[in-house]
């Protein structure tokens, strides 16, 4: 294992499959992060090798607003990052509300790739509510892994938003079987109004 | 080149091991106490019709009856198998004066391999398997069983262990111990034995061969695997998907709550651990789930004796409204749901039910409930299109139940046009009308709760077969 994937090229790398993850930008300062806010909300994330876990750590400031807010929050968040070593700072558009999911890819030692559907955020763990398969997965898989969910009735209320999220599964199975990857975390994906956001993406090769 | 080798390497062929016509054992003995004595008692107990040729290098030309030899070599006819049990150093030697007298296969019985740290040791065996294109199953095992070949490597004490009888199950088990004290409940656990395989440190014969063998062989209706890790993921894969749709393999696998290796980076490889790793494929490849070792006599009972249905909807037929109630609750919990009777079925059940019967679901027929009235139920209801399988509750502490009322469900069961469970508790009269019912085919559980977990196990996998 080589370490984190850039998020750019992470980012690049699921929108060959049709993944789509919120708008984002790398920003150099907080004008930057002024420009790139256009008027509405956004998030600021301090990306570093050794911090992996963003939230745990600090290391993003949610839903800031307005030039004075955005220009606060990126000086704190900068006077943070600067204790883990070298950081960049990367601007998203705020997803607000929805449920939040996860998706994943593993290597098993003993079977292969896998892939992982369940109920995400920053209480997976405790929740342990999720489905793993085996690399490819079928649609019949994929709908399983949804049905497997303590929570598919919420994850899955009506027949477009499970056919999203199969196509979802599909897709990443596929960037998953395709490439190096060891690890693999799209977490959290936020479904809203019928749409899904990819809000961070965690690529280990 | 060698990993490839290894990986296209072809399946070994267990007949000769199952079903010898001729077996040699390497380390047979006249001392009783020891595992070469207690084989070589076995095969004399079990009645073995083919050749017995006792090894041994300090025999003086006859152990327990039989005509004995210093080596394999030293034997002029051809032999099938050969069950080795003498000190592990001494096994390489022996072994390969097998493959020198053509031996079939071999089962390995001595432990001190791999299992112990020795695995440069059990190295050797592993060449001498390969180069003689001998298969060997262990070291560390206790072999295998075939009822009706009258094969049986166990060194257990036949006065020990109850002999299953003959059917269509057969039962895989890596562990020693777990095998024997399963293979003891087997015995009165309402369902046939066909073949046991005790695999130990499955050297050579691993899970994918054993799982293979099984899966083509006519005599096996039904697999039951217990498990603690496989050693050749990939095409352990491939061979379960072809496996699963030709019958039911019912597994369980230990080690479900070991601890993650290392601290894992992402969220994903947090949750997906090996243990997590294993269901997961036993779910996407339609293997049926067993939690516990009761779990797998429960449902290779169901899958023994009951044709698959794909529909959910079970009715109950009770002479006890409490165990109504109770299996009402067990069939929801399980994922499956009680059936919508059709007016018609109600109809014929009220002119054949007294009045204090209320027509419903669970369908309570009374403690006085006769043979006639249960088999007026099970026809009226074994009927009705919106009925999948059935569940009949026999209290037989009730005054109406009797042999006849067993006679009526056996009735009943020989159709096999829907499944069909008896759940019956109690003690000796109880006990001995339990006996018959299951003799008869039928499954029967002690609990609401097994019963509808053994029906959803069935279900579960008829709809795997169903939709893949």
């Amino acid at each position: 294992m080589n370490g984190l994937l850039d998020y750019k090229k992470a980012n690049a790398l699921m929108a060959r499959y049709g993944i789509k993850s919120v708008g984002s930008a790398y920003l150099k300062n907080p004008e930057d992060a002024i420009e790139f806010s256009g008027g509405k909300p956004i998030v600021l994330k301090a990306l570093t090798q050794k911090a992996l876990h963003k939230t745990k750590s600090g290391l993003v400031m949610l839903n800031l607003s307005g030039s004075r807010e955005i220009r606060n929050g990126f000086t704190k968040l900068t006077k943070k990052a600067s204790r883990y070593g070298p950081y960049t700072i990367l601007g998203q558009h705020m997803v607000k509300g929805g449920l939040e999911i996860i998706l994943g890819g593993n290597v098993d030692k003993q079977f292969g790739k896998m892939v992982l559907l369940g109920l995400g955020g920053i209480y997976v763990e405790a929740f342990r509510d999720f489905a793993l398969r085996l690399c490819p997965i079928t649609r019949y898989d994929a709908n399983s892994m949804i049905d497997q969910l303590r929570s598919h009735s919420v994850v899955a209320p009506n027949p477009r938003q499970r056919e999203m999220l199969v196509n979802l599964l599909m897709a990443v199975s596929k960037l998953f079987s395709d490439n190096d990857i060891a690890e693999l975390d799209l977490n959290p994906v936020i479904l809203h109004d019928g749409t899904y956001d990819v809000v961070d993406i965690r690529i280990l090769k | 080149m060698s990993s490839s080798h290894e990986a296209k390497r072809k399946y070994a062929d267990l007949d000769p091991i199952f079903n010898p016509k001729s077996v040699a054992i390497l380390g047979a003995t006249d001392k009783p106490g020891k595992v070469g004595h207690a084989i070589m008692q076995n095969y004399i107990d079990v009645g073995f019709s083919g050749s017995l040729y006792p090894i041994n290098i300090n025999t003086t030309g006859s152990i327990m009856g039989h005509e004995a030899y210093r080596s394999i070599l030293d034997v002029k006819a051809k032999i099938d198998m050969a069950v080795i049990s003498v000190p592990a150093l001494a096994v390489p030697k022996v072994m390969d004066e097998c493959g020198k007298a053509h031996v079939k296969g071999v089962v390995v019985v001595s432990g001190g391999f791999a299992e112990i740290g020795e695995t440069k040791l059990q190295d050797k065996l592993v060449t001498i398997s390969r180069k003689y294109n001998m298969p060997m199953i262990g070291p560390n095992c206790l072999g295998v069983m075939d009822i009706r070949a009258r094969n049986d490597t166990l060194f257990l004490p036949t006065f020990k262990i109850d002999k299953p009888k003959i059917g269509g199950v057969s039962f895989v088990s890596q562990s020693g111990s777990v095998g024997s004290t399963t293979l003891d409940l087997i015995s009165g656990a309402g369902f046939g034995l066909s073949r046991f395989i005790s695999y130990g440190n499955a050297a050579v014969v691993d899970e994918v061969d054993i799982l293979k063998y099984l899966s083509h062989d006519i005599h096996t209706q039904v697999i039951v695997f217990y498990m603690e890790g496989v050693k050749r993921g990939e095409e352990f894969v491939e061979v379960a998907k072809t496996a699963t749709m030709l019958k039911p393999v019912v597994i369980i696998k230990a080690g479900s709550t070991e601890a993650g290796a290392g601290a894992a980076h992402s969220h994903t490889a947090s949750l997906a651990g090996s243990y997590e790793a294993y269901d997961a494929v036993f779910r996407q490849y339609g293997f049926v789930r067993a939690a516990d070792t009761d779990d797998l006599l429960d449902f290779a009972k169901i899958f023994d004796t009951q044709p698959l249905a794909t529909g959910n909807r079970i009715a109950v037929i009770t002479n006890g409204g409490g165990h109504g109630v109770l299996a009402t609750d067990a069939i929801y919990h399980n994922g499956l749901t009680l059936p919508q009777l059709t007016k018609k079925t109600e109809r014929i059940l009220r002119k054949a039910m007294p009045p204090t019967v209320t027509i419903r679901m669970p369908l309570d027929i009374g403690g006085d409930a006769d043979s006639a009235r249960f088999e007026n139920a099970l026809d009226a209801i074994s009927s009705d299109p919106g009925v999948d399988a059935l569940m009949v509750i026999t209290l037989f502490q009730t005054p109406g139940a009797d042999d006849k009322v067993a006679e009526s469900i056996i009735g009943y069961g020989a159709k096999r046009e829907k499944p069909v469970v008896v759940v019956s508790m109690g003690g000796s009269y109880t006990k001995s009308h339990i006996e018959v019912m299951e003799n008869s085919g039928i499954p029967v559980y002690s609990s609401t709760t097994a019963a509808a977990r053994s029906l959803a196990a069935l279900i579960g996998y008829a709809r795997y077969r169903n939709t893949k």
